[in-house]
């Protein structure tokens, strides 16, 4: 997800500031994104330029924003489309077990096991948080890092279950891999 | 007081060649008012920590203490009272006994020790776990997170502070099992104390601290910080 439809997603509640949007896009996520109003008013100044939104009258001090009829069609848009695979940031974990299990002198189990303990001390804070009263769209996005934890524990413990059978090939002495171009 | 105290506790199954270490120098406090998960594959060592802390098992060596009282100082007869009194369990089913009604099976350890009013503070714990109006029912008239609830109010009946949970929402569907989660939840954080064997890591998330057991070594625990360190609630 982009910030750019975040706040084009606001908007269509109605005009708003660049304060009142971070503030809305902080109640929306749980604070679980936080965005600094520098990066607010750089994706306004965007979003006007390509006509998403257009700048209101300032009202003592502070320019309103509201989100034209373009803005809406790229809103209508983003909302009926799925959000590809592709599109979201690379899984960090992943590639560091990767690279973990073909760096010499690495303790692969011990990266496994500090990275459980780490997931597992998240996932007991997400829970804790059920808790506390909260609205749907929040708890919704709290079940979601819930479901996100657990499923990366249930890889840790593959993961770990996998490298009990694992018997690193010999590396081969010269590189005969094909490089692409 | 710690309600459950377990000093380098070993458990050896069978002898020679075959012996196997199922607990291998374990030591584990369980204090009022928390909530211990206990993780790891299957034969980690998890079913028998659970067993030596409900005295159903001795250790080979090492101390097992319940409110301050060593499991292997008591009689057989004196360790059937102790657990009666103290430790409560909900296993994954056969929970309940089936020709008892919700308050009778309530009331079943009170009843074994002679206690009189029985009836009434069974019906009292299950009020305290959302079933007022379900005394008179059998166990097959209620819902399996019905009846999980029934052996939570049991487990914590009279003066026991120690509930033992093996697997307890294994049979339930995901939101059931998080009803009964939530409960065990606010049990403990009214004071009791549980240890709770699960292999679903969302539900060990309910607990204080999660220990990872691995070949009956605790190989490494999870402890929760303060929820304002991680993310802040709108």
């Amino acid at each position: 997800m982009s910030v750019k439809h975040g706040l084009l997603a606001l908007l269509e509640r109605g005009p708003m500031y660049g304060y009142q949007l971070r503030a809305a896009f902080d109640s929306a996520t749980g604070g679980t994104w936080p965005l600094n109003i520098g990066q607010v008013y750089t994706t306004l100044a965007r979003l006007e330029r390509d006509d998403l939104v257009a700048a209101l009258p300032e009202n003592e001090g502070q320019r309103p924003y509201e989100i034209t009829a373009q803005g809406r069609t790229e809103l209508t848009k983003w909302f009926a489309s799925p959000v590809r695979r592709g599109d979201r940031p690379r899984d960090e974990v992943a590639i560091k077990l990767a690279l973990a299990i073909t760096t010499p002198g690495v303790d692969v189990a011990k990266v496994v096991m500090t990275q459980r303990t780490a997931t597992m001390r998240t996932l007991q804070e997400y829970t804790r948080l059920k808790t506390q009263p909260g609205d749907l769209p929040w708890l919704l996005v709290l079940d979601a890092m819930i479901f996100q934890a657990e499923a990366e524990l249930r890889w840790l413990d593959h993961c770990e279950a996998s490298l009990v059978r694992y018997e690193p090939r010999p590396v081969a002495e010269t590189t005969d891999v094909e490089v692409p171009r | 007081m710690t309600v459950l105290e377990l000093r380098g506790v070993h458990r050896v199954h069978g002898t020679g060649e075959t012996a196997v270490n199922a607990l291998d120098g374990v030591s584990l406090t369980v204090e009022p008012g928390e909530l211990v998960a206990v993780m790891g594959p299957s034969g980690s060592g998890k079913s028998t920590l659970l067993n030596l802390a409900g005295g159903l098992d001795s250790p080979t060596s090492g101390q097992v203490l319940v409110d301050g009282t060593s499991l292997q100082s008591l009689s057989r007869r004196q360790l059937a009272a102790w657990r009666r009194k103290r430790i409560g369990y909900v296993f994954q089913d056969l929970n309940l006994i089936a020709s008892l009604t919700a308050a009778e099976n309530v009331a079943l350890p009170l009843d074994l020790d002679g206690v009189r009013k029985s009836r009434r503070q069974a019906e009292e714990a299950l009020s305290e776990v959302d079933l007022d109006g379900y005394a008179d029912r059998f166990p097959d008239e209620m819902s399996g997170g019905q009846q999980q609830r029934v052996a939570i109010a049991r487990a914590l009946i009279g003066e026991r502070r120690l509930v033992l949970a093996d697997e307890p929402t294994g049979a339930l569907d995901s939101r059931t099992g998080e009803t009964v989660l939530r409960l065990l939840r606010s049990k403990v954080d009214a004071g009791a104390a549980a240890v709770l064997v699960t292999h679903d890591a969302r539900h060990a998330a309910w607990a204080d601290r999660v220990i990872f057991l691995r070949d009956g070594v605790v190989v490494d625990v999870s402890q929760r910080d303060q929820p304002e360190e991680l993310l802040s609630t709108p």
